[in-house]
């Protein structure tokens, strides 16, 4: 558990550069207690950002113990890859089993492990536990500002048909605006100018964000299996200028079975972690994630 | 915060503050009783922290782990540019690239190409190196002056702001390194005036405004220490109590703080200062009767201004202040020597080249740069200074060339001679070669001209400034004052201390004299006469202005200062 009075630790920083099942060498982003630590957090980031974007957040859970990885998915931040480009379906889940087996070896088999997925990393998230291919075990997920099931919520049968037809390589602008991230001007001028983003990405990208859905709203996929039970959680703001909650909660209880938890944060912004709920947000994800390895039968 | 509630932490961070110092301090003797361990553990530091960072993977120097006594072998010495683009996607990553350990902000320095630096300011060089450098500091004023905690008001510390930042990259912070806002945690530098008003980010942020605002807030108090980094900031304080009286005594008299209500009206404080005042000739001894004790740097050219330091603080003993730079502590002050300190050998991996060695030279043939350990140099000689800090900085030739003056217990002892390649400092703006040729280049070219031959020196007087002649096909008066604007101008926006310097009137603005062509040629070429005519080259940064005289035959027009 956190040790609640000491100084701050001198945390770690490192890039891990891991070779995907084609070779393609992917950044996994950690920071780490110097000691051994007590949790583990693997975040899966969202369309627009990286991990590059997460150097108050890392720093924060390394200090509450917390193993924080961040895999820069393949065509973000400093992994190789075509940008604006979202490769299929099977590399996508290729790539972030290779990703989590790592952080599982890294971390030893009795260090508890959450999964935390922002915006449409949640999506990915949910799209890679339901996946039968994926094996690793972890003790908690976490779905921050995510809409779930997004494209089957906003496109019809016979759009959703078409999109998964669509083999064109054009550009389609997700029209994402700073402001609705953050009211913190710094932050602003950070995500405008940031030349790693990814703000738009082709039409055959889309597809496969539809095909992943598919995983975890569609319980006939041939490719799914049941997630195990653990503890599930819902996070946004109090409201959110991307998502319909309530949709998206909906498609959350009917994927958990109803046994899910729902936590609000006071903001109405979508990046919780450039808002002031953010230290607020990272101590309740580092203690859910201790209490998961907590064994009471000691 | 008010008054109350600063001073409430001022005595809750009394005792823990004189602690932290005290062990510092107490670490730091231990070192230097000790160099070889001190060294060898800085650099066992270093290839732990780095050796998993992406550069030293894909560079293969992460073999140090294994061979650490190899660490020269492996490592080339680097140049600031050398790093630049490791340093562009440390930017990005924010930590992992060089070293492995959170960047929590850039330190902005003037570059010697005029472009700024960013010195990687790291979690574990926070927590390691810099806080406790400070400490170890400030452990030799308190031992030495322990009335600097006798109260609230007892110091006033100038050598570090807290300032709201506006400059960011990638969303970091980028800022100099004197500016410790905001705090990063709870070791961060915690002095037990961290959250007065004087010192906070409720002050001005100008140089002529913070100043006013410790001056209103410090006059009739019991003030007994006063620090600096540098000595021009102690002069300007004087200069604008002169300024600013009336203001101050109306502030003074009605309780308020630029008119704003501040404390109780003390019509007896203010008729008191106004007395004082009213002296002229007045010393910061007849402000601060109290006052018997002032830090700042004092050696090299700062040592110039000793002189002026003994006219407004009259029998006021100083103290130094360490030599450091933003990228990173070199000497750490052990008592109240102002001519010399120990090398900091737990600050960082020193390496030393003789100051004869044409370091840039050697650097841009890509040779191998053959250096001495501390314990290899030799007293009474100078060396180029090449340091490695815990901040993924390695093997950096740091431009400065400091002179080893003795060793005691097996440590050199050093000060700070010059910057390589740079020919002058008043006051910490360090303008180098470059810069002014770039800054002479932007004027001539506004004016329809291309530069030529200069020369550049500094001209003491209060306040300093530099005195530059150049050639052109037509000098005269209006072109003198043309180009004297044209230069300063550009070179406040090519350098930001100069800038910062002249806004707050601690440097006069510069001399721009045109002579006809072949004007400084003709001087270079007699200065070749006279000494080694091999060897003899042209250098446009002069020791002194001896050459305006020369040159122009008289010194009215460059001597006195509008």
């Amino acid at each position: 558990m956190i040790e609640t009075k000491r100084p701050p630790q001198n945390v770690r920083r490192e890039i891990i550069t891991l070779s995907a099942d084609d070779g393609a060498r992917l950044a996994l982003h950690l920071w780490r207690p110097r000691r051994r630590p007590k949790g583990a957090v693997f975040y899966f980031h969202g369309l627009q950002s990286h991990a590059g974007w997460l150097w108050e957040v890392g720093p924060r859970f390394a200090d509450n113990d917390i193993a924080f990885f961040v895999l820069d998915r393949r065509g973000s931040g400093v992994s190789d890859g075509p940008r604006n480009e979202i490769p299929d379906v099977a590399t996508v889940i290729s790539d972030y089993t290779v990703a989590l087996t790592h952080v599982r070896e890294t971390i030893g088999d009795d260090v508890p492990l959450s999964l935390f997925g922002h915006c449409l990393g949640g999506s990915f998230l949910a799209a890679l536990v339901h996946h039968a291919d994926f094996t690793v075990r972890y003790e908690a997920a976490v779905y921050c500002s995510t809409w779930l099931g997004r494209l089957h919520s906003l496109l019809g049968e016979s759009e959703r048909a078409a999109l998964a037809a669509d083999t064109g390589t054009q550009l389609w602008d997700a029209g994402l605006r700073s402001e609705d991230f953050t009211a913190v001007p710094r932050y602003q001028r950070f995500i405008d100018d940031d030349d790693l983003a990814i703000r738009s990405i082709t039409r055959r990208s889309r597809g496969t964000l539809l095909e992943l859905e598919r995983l975890y709203v569609d319980p006939d996929h041939p490719d799914r299996s049941e997630p195990p039970r653990v503890p599930t959680v819902f996070v946004s703001g109090l409201t959110d200028p991307f998502l319909d909650l309530d949709d998206s909660r909906r498609v959350f209880d009917r994927m958990v079975t109803e046994r899910g938890t729902i936590i609000h944060f006071p903001t109405d912004r979508h990046y919780l972690f450039y808002t002031d709920v953010r230290d607020d947000l990272v101590d309740w994800a580092s203690t859910h994630t201790l209490l998961q390895g907590l064994d009471r039968d000691v | 915060m008010g008054s109350t509630q600063w001073q409430k932490h001022w005595r809750t961070r009394r005792v823990p503050f004189a602690e932290e110092c005290r062990r510092a301090g107490e670490a730091f003797l231990v070192d230097l009783k000790d160099p070889a361990t001190a060294q060898r553990r800085v650099l066992d530091d270093v290839i732990a922290l780095c050796a998993d960072s992406l550069h030293w993977k894909e560079r293969g120097h992460d073999v140090l782990t294994t061979a650490p006594d190899a660490f020269r072998d492996t490592l080339p010495v680097m140049r600031y540019d050398d790093f630049t683009e490791e340093i562009d996607r440390e930017i990005r990553t924010k930590g992992g690239t060089l070293s492995c350990s959170p960047v929590l902000r850039w330190l902005k320095t003037s570059g010697t190409t005029g472009v700024p630096k960013r010195v990687p300011y790291t979690l574990h060089w926070l927590l390691k190196y810099r806080i406790p450098a400070m400490r170890a500091m400030w452990g030799v004023y308190l031992e030495h002056h322990p009335e600097i905690l006798a109260h609230p008001y007892a110091a006033l510390d100038t050598q570090t702001v807290y300032e709201d930042v506006d400059d960011f990259l990638a969303g970091v912070p980028y800022q100099a390194i004197s500016n410790r806002h905001p705090k990063i945690n709870a070791r961060d530098w915690n002095p037990p005036w961290s959250a007065a008003p004087w010192f906070g980010t409720a002050a001005p942020s100008s140089h002529s405004g913070r100043m006013y605002h410790r001056i209103r807030h410090f006059l009739g108090e019991d003030l007994r220490f006063v620090s600096a980094i540098n000595p021009s900031t102690l002069i300007s304080l004087r200069d604008l109590i002169v300024e600013h009286g009336e203001d101050l005594v109306r502030d003074l008299a009605e309780g308020t703080l630029e008119g704003r209500p501040h404390t109780d009206p003390d019509p007896e404080r203010a008729r008191r200062f106004q007395a004082v005042l009213d002296r002229g000739e007045f010393t910061l001894k007849d402000v601060w009767p109290s006052l018997n004790t002032y830090s700042s740097w004092l050696s090299s050219s700062a040592k110039l201004y000793l002189p002026r330091l003994e006219a407004v603080l009259p029998g006021v003993s100083a103290m130094p202040f360490m030599s450091c730079g933003t990228e990173g502590v070199t000497t750490i002050p052990v008592d109240d020597s102002l001519d010399s300190q120990p090398l900091a050998v737990g600050q960082a991996f020193f390496e030393f080249v003789p100051a004869e060695t044409d370091l840039g030279a050697l650097l841009d043939a890509g040779e191998r740069v053959e250096t001495l350990l501390f314990d290899e140099v030799e007293e009474g000689r100078d060396y180029h200074l090449i340091m490695t800090q815990a901040n993924g900085l390695y093997r950096l030739w740091t431009g400065d060339v400091y002179h080893v003056d003795r060793f005691v217990d097996g440590t050199p002892w050093v000060h700070f001679v010059h910057r390589d390649g740079i020919f002058h400092s008043f006051t910490g703006e360090k303008i180098t070669e470059t810069q002014v040729t770039r800054a002479i280049e932007r004027a001539m070219t506004a004016a329809g001209r291309s530069v030529g031959l200069y020369l550049c020196g500094p001209r003491w007087s209060e306040p300093p400034y530099y005195v530059m002649v150049g050639e052109i096909s037509d000098p005269g008066e209006e072109q003198d004052r043309l180009l004297s604007e044209g230069v300063d101008r550009a070179l406040q926006d090519i350098n930001i201390e100069y800038a910062s310097k002249r806004t707050s009137g601690r440097l006069a603005p510069l001399t721009f004299t045109t002579v006809p062509h072949g004007g400084i040629a003709a001087y270079v070429e007699s200065r070749r006469q006279r000494g080694n005519t091999t060897q003899y080259k042209y250098k446009p940064f002069q020791q002194d202005t001896d050459f305006a005289a020369d040159i122009l035959g008289d010194t009215a027009s460059t001597g006195a200062h509008r």
